[in-house]
């Protein structure tokens, strides 16, 4: 027995690993895999059980991806479970004893247990996220942490350090331990009812085509979605399908191909000028939005087959006019996460809701700068707050924070001086509803995000400050041109890049104009028309894709850039 | 009621608050509104609004508010 456990099934488990291999989205395993589960789903004869059939595909998913991973899953899910269902029990316990001594107790007494219970749930929340969030930035930032530790004793000649040691982060862990935390949160506020059994929670944490890279689930939107049986519906099929077509074509044809160029550029990064960085940089805006934007395309597309809605995660994020609704438009899943869980608590708690109500009654206060300050300073600082946690979960270095500083600081800044925007507007008589301006507002917007995507195109903290520098004294047109093309991409690659970047822009203004007045997406809109149009679209981006898409020896198209956070 | 109309337009004097009835939902109201309108709530009514409070069903129209306040003042 202790044979068959410690040997012969990690045996059994490294070999379908190998043979198997890490189901990637852009994989033909990926897709038989999908396809047979799809078929047993489907065919599965008692629909209250399907649930089983995903669940089943979600092990295996996992187990072939690295399987020796499976218990940081299965911790953070058994967790959750437990901690849970106490939550919800401790609540209903608290509200049944209320009742009861409802004539007996005065409303002191009541107020006084209440808030015992309070802090009782609010120790044992804390305690899942402590542990939860805790081994993810242990295993995330020790590198980091030991490393600058090391650096600093060295420096000061203490002959001690910390062991360096070699960590592999588990499938998705930043995915799930977010997604399962708002779980928690959600049961804490009593917003949900805690799931009382334990494999449909494993389910929902563990749902393989959002796990590799979000969207991060919100456990009301999608749970329910996942436990009931869904019968085949062939238009849900066609649109998942459609969708997952729309995904390839950003993922294969326009991010792998730029990727190629842009790893160039960052393996050598001193080797050159600001008119090189200039564009590295303006392709990594095409490579990332493409790149992510498409892996999620898959992810809702897999999950629409079995008929799973999963949150979106984008919606056309470079056309925002601030950067405040770009954060709004770009990886909605992480923003909203955060809004609910983090920039609420803070900017609603009660020392920041203090600190603005002093400013208010100060006298400083009763001035039309103060009163503004006073009101937006709580989610001005929250904002801040905010962002350097999304810089800092982007990867544990210096360049990162600076990120968060960026975006956060740019975003407090507009609150606290919007009057000041305003009157200088109407003093320079600027139409602000007009065209120009707009377009003018998205073309600002757009630059600021590009001076973030420095910090992460940039090796260094240091290195992307040179480059800003290099923006303006190192511009070559020539010379740039020449790096340019010694990337790695062939002329005719770069005309690819251009001519599908530009069918992506013209698709996302359609998609953003039809979807303000007809409120329906593209797939709809082609549904209405002629049958032999609709194939003769799909035709062609099926061609598109096998013709234009980048393939690797063995079709190895390059990771997610998400997968590794 | 009054006075929420009046802390309402105090916020927002753009919005029309008589009549609309999805100011979350419909996006007229952003988070950095919702956390204002939150700090002139807890002090008006001495109430204490958390982030479970925060559903959109609950800040959707200014009925919808009043009955949060209500609610919570009754606590």
């Amino acid at each position: 027995m202790i044979y068959f456990f410690s040997t012969i099934l990690p045996q059994f488990l490294d070999n379908m690993q190998r043979v198997i291999g890490p189901l990637t989205y852009t994989s033909l395993n990926f897709f038989l895999f999908v396809a047979v589960t799809a078929l047993v789903y489907f065919l599965f004869p008692a629909k209250k059980f399907r649930w089983v059939i995903l669940l089943v595909a979600n092990i295996f998913f996992y187990m072939v991806c690295g399987w020796r991973f499976g218990l940081f899953i299965l911790f953070t899910t058994l967790s959750a479970y437990l901690i849970g269902l106490w939550l919800e029990h401790r609540a209903k316990a608290s509200k049944k004893l209320l009742k009861e001594k409802k004539a007996e107790w005065s409303r002191e007494e009541k107020k006084k247990y209440k808030e015992k219970t309070k802090v009782q749930m609010r120790l044992i929340m804390t305690l899942a996220l402590v542990l939860n969030f805790g081994i993810l930035a242990f295993l995330k930032y020790y590198g980091f942490f030991s490393g600058s530790l090391n650096d600093l004793l060295g420096a000061f000649k203490i002959g001690f350090s910390l062991p360096t040691l070699k960590l592999l982060m588990p499938l998705g862990i930043s995915f799930y331990t977010f997604q399962t935390m708002g779980y928690v949160v959600d049961v804490y506020r009593e917003k949900t009812p805690a799931q009382r059994n334990p494999l449909k929670l494993l389910l929902f944490v563990s749902f393989f085509p959002q796990i590799i890279q979000g969207p991060i689930s919100v456990y009301d939107q999608l749970a329910g979605q996942l436990f009931e049986g869904h019968s085949f519906d062939f238009t849900r099929f066609k649109h998942g399908c459609e969708l997952i077509l729309w995904g390839f074509f950003k993922k294969l044809v326009i991010a792998d191909k730029a990727v190629i160029a842009i790893t160039t550029v960052t393996s050598d990064y001193g080797a050159y000028n600001g008119t090189t960085l200039t564009f590295t940089v303006l392709l990594y805006a095409l490579q990332l939005y493409t790149d992510f934007s498409g892996g999620i395309d898959i992810s809702r597309g897999v999950a629409q087959i079995f008929g799973i809605d999963m949150i979106e995660n984008f919606r056309r994020p470079y056309f925002s006019k601030s950067i405040n609704e770009y954060w709004r438009r770009w990886h909605i899943s992480l923003g909203a996460w955060m809004k609910n869980y983090v920039f609420y608590p803070i900017a609603m708690s009660n020392q920041f809701l203090t600190v603005s109500k002093n400013i208010k009654q100060s006298r400083f206060g009763k001035t039309a700068a103060g009163a503004h300050i006073a009101k937006v300073l709580p989610t001005s600082v929250a904002s801040l707050i905010v962002f350097l946690l999304v810089g800092i979960w982007h990867g544990a270095s210096w360049k990162y924070v600076a990120f968060g500083v960026w975006n956060g600081g740019i975003i407090m800044l507009s609150i606290l001086m919007q009057p000041l925007f305003d009157a200088a507007a109407d003093k320079l008589h600027v139409n602000r509803k007009s065209i120009p301006f707009q377009l003018f507002r998205v073309f600002r917007t757009f630059i600021v995000v590009l001076v973030g995507y420095v910090f992460d195109v940039a090796p260094t903290f240091s290195e992307s400050m040179r480059t800003f520098w290099l923006f303006f004294t190192g511009q070559n047109f020539q010379e740039g041109m020449q790096q340019i093309g010694s990337l790695g991409l062939t002329s005719n690659d770069f005309n690819v890049i251009g001519l599908t970047t530009a069918f992506l822009l013209l698709v996302s203004l359609f998609q953003e104009k039809h979807e303000k007045e007809y409120g329906e997406n593209v797939r709809q809109f082609l549904d209405k028309k002629p049958f032999m149009l609709r194939w003769a679209v799909v035709f062609v981006g099926v061609l598109a894709v096998v013709v234009l898409g980048v393939y690797g020896s063995g079709y190895n198209a390059a990771d997610f850039v998400y997968m590794q956070f | 009621m009054e006075e929420l109309m009046q802390i309402l337009e105090e916020l927002r004097p753009d919005v029309d608050f008589e009549n609309e009835t999805s100011l979350i939902d419909g996006g007229v109201l952003d988070s950095f509104d919702v956390v204002a309108l939150v700090g002139e709530l807890n002090d008006a009514f001495d109430i204490e609004i958390k982030p479970n409070h925060l559903i959109p069903a609950n800040f959707n129209s200014a009925k919808a508010i009043m009955a949060l306040v209500e609610e919570l003042q009754d606590e």
